[in-house]
């Protein structure tokens, strides 16, 4: 399938937003929609090949698999972020989709040879980068958190920054109100703690009137100083 | 100004970046000794990452390093750059270490060889690998190809640290070492630092270069002040062409000599004091504010591979071709040949290849050469042969070089220059060997 970059959902933010129309066209030769199912992971042709990816919708996690078997999540990625960070079979990192997700796929060498000759776009190109790196660090220091509550608390704060991104409108502040796009489980694995953990702490924020959870998957944060305040 | 006795700075001796000194290091290290190093390691840890290419290759420099040339030889370092640095975050997990790291310092060669894409890309490997938040990044810089692109990513990154290879403003020593690179060019890129809110900059210089006068360094010291570096390090050139082919294309005919050497050091320190540097170490200085001169005045200095450091870690592991690691009882060098680097690390072997094993009476004889080197008192009681050693160093205390009160060795003012003088009789390779080593001053 191949891109179609004018009716693209992402278009005003994505990283290819710097770019004209004929650029667009040559930039539309090089890439690929793909559409994952929720709980697929991306396997990429060719054994050594890099891939970057525009998020078109759906949530992603990035993983990387440790020594002793353990995975470590070590980022998720939203509609208009843009995957840069090199994964593939070399480098022992695995992009699975959370929820159904549409990407739009380059080979990282085909996209940075482009990004070269547009001068525009590789700049985008390190100031993504960048905030990826910043995004990295900040979900280490998440998990780094030391108590459950912390790690529980940053995690809603930080749903509520980055799913407002959702869709093509302009950034309106954080969430009040949103739906997880994880169930229970996948929170619990995210985080490094069990179903039950996570359960009670979402009913300990209900509870102490910090959150309401109005079905199984909505959100809304009631006090949001509080919620900072448990996150550390 | 300091005295000259000359007959304390006959003999050569090393720089003492580590004891064992480099030059006692031995072939027949592999994998297993990584990884049995790695195995051991209980605290917080350092990286140090080596990236051994330049834009261009200056005639005086000792480092291992490369043309940056062709972009796939780059980009075929990184990838194995990459490599190993997921197996020594492997194995460091595997053994349930704190994983996080103390710093991440960038050296070479030029990391500034690299494109800042690629070097945010190493950096988002590290935090990957590692699970590290990336506390304190230091990194080396060549002023020459520096951008602005650079300069933004670095303070983006948040970055504490970073060094300029000045060497010399003056530009007819400039072109005697193939380091041509205008005094506007370093201003350029201090202020672009300076923009990006890089808390501190430090300035290498050097003293003793071919055709530099005394003049010549003064003034380089002058323009030098005039930028405020937070820090400067000042080094005396070592030529040493047998051991560097590179040096062999400088005209060592006027060379200053030893006695000119010498009130170089003397000249630039005292220059540098009057301008309100703290000094650090033999050779170091600081503004009194930068964390390196704190460190210096508590007590808290270290000497590693890097120079003087406020590194409080004992651990520094060395990640790149020809990288050093540092571990209590065992010193590390990957494989030098970026070629034989990239086979071992991409086949999933560590790539030390040579290295020393340091005993209780390294550990004692380290810890009293550091202490030396970093100008503070040292108990030298915890040798068993500490009397003899004392009557050693009886010409640099009677000259008022040092003190010694019973077992306590403690500098003086004028210390600095014979430091390396007085720490080589605690190194006990140094007795029987004759191999070469750069003049102490």
């Amino acid at each position: 399938m191949s891109i179609a970059c004018d009716t693209c959902v992402v278009r005003n933010r994505a990283i290819c937003s710097v770019l004209d129309t004929d650029e667009l066209v040559a930039l539309n030769r090089i890439g690929r929609t793909r559409t994952i199912s929720a709980g697929q992971t991306l396997m990429w042709e060719g054994e050594d090949s890099a891939l970057v990816a525009n998020v078109l919708d759906g949530v992603l996690k990035l993983s990387t698999g440790t020594e002793d078997g353990r995975e470590q999540i070590v980022g998720i990625v939203y509609p208009a972020d843009f995957i840069g960070r090199p994964f593939g079979a070399r480098a022992q990192q695995t992009v699975t989709a959370l929820t159904e997700a549409r990407v739009c796929v380059f080979a990282r060498g085909d996209f940075d040879a482009f990004a070269r000759e547009h001068p525009a776009l590789e700049h985008k190109l390190l100031q993504r980068t960048l905030t990826e790196l910043d995004r990295a660090r900040h979900w280490m220091l998440l998990l780094g958190r030391k108590s459950a509550m912390e790690k529980m608390a940053s995690f809603l704060l930080e749903m509520s920054e980055r799913l407002v991104q959702n869709g093509c409108t302009p950034d309106a502040g954080p969430l009040d109100r949103f739906a997880l796009p994880f169930g229970r489980q996948q929170i619990a694995d995210i985080l490094g703690l069990t179903i039950e953990t996570v359960s009670r702490l979402l009913t300990k924020l209900k509870n102490d009137g910090v959150i309401d959870l109005p079905s199984r998957r909505e959100v809304t944060i009631l006090q949001r100083d509080i919620l900072r305040h448990r996150a550390g | 100004m300091w005295p000259y006795f000359p007959e304390l700075l006959a003999v050569p001796v090393p720089r003492y970046t580590s004891y064992p000194t480099a030059a006692e290091f031995q072939d027949g290290f592999g994998d297993a000794d990584g990884a049995n190093a790695l195995a051991q390691v209980r605290s917080s840890a350092s990286l140090y990452i080596h990236i051994p290419y330049c834009e261009k290759i200056c005639w005086y420099c000792g480092c291992n390093t490369g043309a940056a040339g062709r972009t796939s030889r780059l980009n075929a370092y990184l990838t194995a750059l990459d490599a190993e640095l997921e197996l020594v975050a492997a194995r460091l997990a595997a053994q349930g270490a704190q994983r996080d790291l103390a710093r991440i310092s960038f050296g070479g060669g030029s990391p500034n060889a690299i494109t800042p894409l690629a070097f945010v890309r190493l950096l988002d490997r590290i935090v990957t690998a590692f699970g590290s938040i990336l506390p304190h990044i230091s990194v080396e810089l060549d002023p020459r190809g520096f951008t602005s692109h650079w300069a933004g990513m670095l303070g983006s990154i948040g970055v504490a640290q970073v060094s300029f290879g000045v060497q010399t403003l003056a530009d007819h020593v400039q072109a005697r070492i193939g380091r041509v690179q205008p005094r506007a060019t370093i201003a350029q890129g201090v202020e672009m630092l300076r923009a990006a809110a890089i808390p501190s900059i430090n300035f290498d210089l050097m003293y003793g270069l071919p055709g530099q006068t005394l003049g010549d360094l003064i003034e380089t010291l002058d323009g030098a002040c005039a930028m405020r570096p937070e820090r400067i390090a000042l080094f005396g050139y070592a030529h040493v062409p047998d051991m560097f082919a590179r040096q062999r294309r400088i005209d060592a005919s006027d060379l200053p000599d030893a006695a000119l050497r010498f009130q170089m050091a003397a000249e630039g320190n005292a220059f540098l004091l009057a301008a309100g540097y703290v000094p650090v170490g033999f050779d170091h200085f600081a503004l009194p504010h930068d964390p390196l001169a704190k460190a210096a005045t508590s007590g808290q200095l270290r000497r590693n591979f890097q120079g003087f450091t406020d590194d409080s870690a004992d651990v520094l592991i060395g990640v790149g071709a020809s990288a050093i690691s540092i571990f209590p009882d065992i010193l590390l060098q990957n494989e030098k040949n970026a070629g034989r680097y990239r086979m071992r690390v991409t086949g999933g072997q560590l790539a030390s290849a040579r290295g020393v094993r340091r005993d209780a009476d390294d550990a004692i004889r380290a810890k009293i050469i550091e202490d030396i080197l970093c100008l503070r008192a040292s108990d030298l009681s915890r040798l068993d042969e500490w009397q003899a050693l004392a009557d050693a160093l009886h010409p640099f205390v009677e000259r008022g070089l040092a003190q010694l009160d019973g077992a306590v060795l403690s500098p003086t003012r004028d210390s600095a220059p014979y430091a390396r003088g007085m720490a080589v009789l605690f190194d006990r390779h140094r007795r029987t060997s004759a191999r070469q080593f750069s003049q102490a001053v």
